[in-house]
Formats: structure tokens, C-alpha cells, sequence
């Protein structure tokens, strides 16, 4: 079953090969992806936005998403704004090593100790931005994660393998709604996420369809009631296409 | 004094989480600094993705040769997009298959496999840049011996 739904915080790094803070970025990312925040964390390769296809592009619009830049000149907050959608954080390594490194990260191939100390102080500074922008809070003792203060359950928070997006555009599916079609980010695999929790369409569902569908779509003021009503709709025509495909 | 422009770019893939992406960066280091550090120069995709002046302005002057780490070969289809030539196309899949002896691991460090599959993939690179220079090979470690 598609995971769409739980809100992720993307993480797109500049990843510049000609410079050692363009090291840093990427490494630094892959350690939140892979290590520190691997659950809450998805990325994109930055290429991708003029590469890659209407879901690559819809990047930063479906994951509130930090832009990790080697140089002042900030080609991953740059271009991900001019081509998806305005970060919703930056960070720009040597404003943020500023004075740390006074012997130099090493070069772009091979990064000295301390080259590899700014990955890890910037993939801290990453990991702190992805708890702000999923609200949560940093329980340093218990080292994880917490949805607030009163909270006692603790995330699991094993190790994956950093999935770059290559091939794996943001699904998108075209619905008319108020007499225009529009591109709603995710809608399929959240049908099939309710159809698989059995909820059948009625005006709660249609309820919680826009709720959710609302995590990764700006849905205009005014324009509820028609997006509900269109989303219900589609999702009454997904049930009945999906009991007509034929079984193995 | 301004440094004299090199005559081919190489542009390798800039991907986070696939061993083939880091693979493509170190073969692409390999040959800019070790294997043709004369005759290349290395851009970076994200330099391209932006715009940048200097960087289109040098995929536009001369030549490229383009590794990429996957399917979707992001190196090749900037340098197109930017306005340059694809003297030559790597993918690192295809290079792979062609020296399976060389199982590469690893994305923040590569193992030894990996590196032996860069070198190989750098030699190859070296050929063609002095294929598309029309020059004579300098004479250079074999790829079997990496």
C-alpha cells in the first residue's frame, strides 16, 4: 500500500561536484535520509525538476521541503523554487560552517575529518529543520523523535537505504472540479489508502478525503464544498473501477 | 592572467541514493584530475539546473561527456537542454555490465569494487576524450590492472 499520505519533509541538496561544501550537502543529506531521519525524510535529485517528468516538478509542493546549498550562489533553494515550488527552509553551508572549518574541508573528491565534521554538523542542522517543519520535537535523551511534550510513543527510527526519486515521480491525477480539471498531487494511492481501510463514499469520507488530500494540495478559500463533492465523485467512480478489474 | 578554457566538460550525475551516481562522480574526478587533467574541465549538474552563465557558457564552448547513474540520465539530457553537445554518453549500468568483475557498494564511500569500476570507467573516458580531440591516446594504466 502507497505511504503518500503521512506527511514527509523533502530534502533537495545542491550536491555541487565542483566544490567541497557541494560534498558536504550531499553527504549531509544522505546521513538524514539513511540515519537521523529516515522515516520523515525523502529527496529528490535536483536535476530532476527540468529532467524528470509533472510529478518531479510537483516536488516541493507535495513535501515542505530544505534546500541544502553548498555556496551563496544557492542553485538547490534557487532552482527548486523556479521550477517547483519555494522551499520551505535553507540552509547554505558556509553561512552555516562560518569560521568552523579555518583549514579547509579538503576538495570535492575526498573530504578531510573536518570536511566529514561539517557533513555531520550540517546534517544536524537539516535533521533540526525536518523536526520543526513536522512539529515535533527532539527528545535528546531518548534520541527520537516526539509528536509533543506529552507524547510517550517513540518512533522507531531504523536505517533504510536513502531512496533518490529517480523514477518515482509524485503521482498525479486530473479531476474536474468546479468546472475546471485540476492536478490533485496523490489522489490515487489515497483512494486506494481508504478503500483498503473499507470507507465507503458518504459525506464523512468525503469529509476526510479533502482532509487529507489537503496535506498535499493547496486547495483555494471558497472552494471546499467543490472539492469534496469532486473528490467523493472520483473516489465512488475508483471503487467501481477497481471491483471491475478482473482477478488473478 | 584568466586560466585557458579546457576543451571537453565532463558532467557526471549528481544523485543522492545510488551507488551508481557515486560511481559516475568519482570516475568523472578521476579523469579531470588525474586521468586528462589538461584537456577537461568538470561541471557541475546543478550549476546547469539554475542557469548558471558560466557553466552553460562552458557546455555551449565545448563538448561534453556525460555519466549518469540511472535511466532517467539527468547529465545528458541538462547538457542538451543547456545547449551543448554530448560528445559521448555514459551510462554507469552499461559500464558495469561490461566489467561485472567489479561489484561496486557503498554511496557515502565506495568500496573497492567501486573504485575499480570508476577507473575503468575513467579510462575509457580518457579514450574518448582523445578520440573526440583527435589526438593520440596517452599511454595509460589498463583497465584490467585497476
Amino acid at each position: 500500500m502507497p505511504d503518500l499520505p503521512k506527511k514527509k519533509v523533502g530534502i533537495v541538496a545542491c550536491s555541487g561536484e565542483e566544490l567541497p561544501e557541494g560534498t558536504v550537502t550531499r553527504l549531509a543529506a544522505l546521513r538524514v535520509l539513511e540515519q537521523l531521519r529516515p522515516g520523515d525524510t525523502v529527496t529528490i535529485c535536483l536535476p530532476l525538476f527540468l529532467a524528470g517528468g509533472e510529478g518531479d516538478r510537483a516536488f516541493a509542493r507535495f513535501y515542505p521541503t530544505i534546500a541544502v546549498d553548498g555556496c551563496d550562489k544557492r542553485c538547490a533553494a534557487r532552482a527548486t523554487e523556479q521550477y517547483s515550488g519555494k522551499p520551505a527552509a535553507s540552509i547554505v553551508v558556509t553561512e552555516l560552517l562560518s569560521g568552523q572549518a579555518p583549514d579547509g574541508l579538503g576538495t570535492a573528491r575526498r573530504l578531510t575529518p573536518a570536511g566529514r565534521q561539517a557533513a555531520e554538523t550540517t546534517a544536524e542542522a537539516v535533521a533540526h529543520r525536518v523536526d520543526e517543519l513536522l512539529g515535533k520535537h527532539w527528545d535528546r535523551r531518548a534520541g527520537v523523535a516526539v509528536e509533543d511534550e506529552s507524547a510517550t510513543a517513540i518512533e522507531a527510527q531504523e536505517p533504510v537505504e536513502a531512496t533518490c526519486s529517480c523514477g518515482s515521480g509524485i503521482p498525479i491525477r486530473k479531476i474536474l472540479i468546479g468546472g475546471r480539471v485540476v492536478n490533485v498531487l496523490a489522489a490515487t494511492p489515497i483512494f486506494e489508502q481508504f478503500r483498503d481501510a473499507g470507507k465507503t463514499p458518504g459525506e464523512a469520507t468525503g469529509r476526510e478525503l479533502l482532509e487529507t488530500v489537503k496535506l498535499y494540495n493547496a486547495v483555494p478559500a471558497g472552494e471546499e464544498e467543490s472539492y469534496a463533492a469532486a473528490l467523493l465523485r472520483e473516489y465512488a467512480a475508483h471503487l467501481s473501477e477497481a471491483t471491475k478489474e478482473p482477478t488473478p | 592572467m584568466t586560466e585557458a578554457r579546457k576543451r571537453i566538460v565532463i558532467v557526471p550525475c549528481s544523485g543522492i541514493g545510488k551507488t551508481y551516481g557515486t560511481v559516475s562522480r568519482e570516475a568523472a574526478y578521476e579523469v579531470t584530475e588525474d586521468v586528462r587533467p589538461d584537456d577537461t574541465q568538470l561541471v557541475a549538474l546543478s550549476l546547469l539546473v539554475l542557469g548558471d552563465e558560466d557553466a552553460r557558457a562552458a557546455v555551449a564552448a565545448c563538448p561534453a561527456v556525460t555519466i549518469d547513474g540511472c535511466k532517467l540520465a539527468c547529465a545528458t539530457k541538462m547538457v542538451k537542454e543547456s545547449g551543448g553537445t554530448v560528445a559521448r554518453e555514459y551510462a554507469v549500468l552499461d559500464v558495469y555490465r561490461r566489467y561485472k568483475q567489479f561489484k561496486p557498494q557503498g554511496i557515502a564511500e565506495l568500496n573497492e569494487g567501486g573504485h575499480q569500476l570508476a577507473h575503468a570507467l575513467a579510462l575509457e573516458i580518457g579514450a574518448a576524450v582523445d578520440e573526440t580531440l583527435g589526438q593520440d591516446a596517452p599511454a595509460t594504466e589498463g583497465a584490467a590492472d585497476a
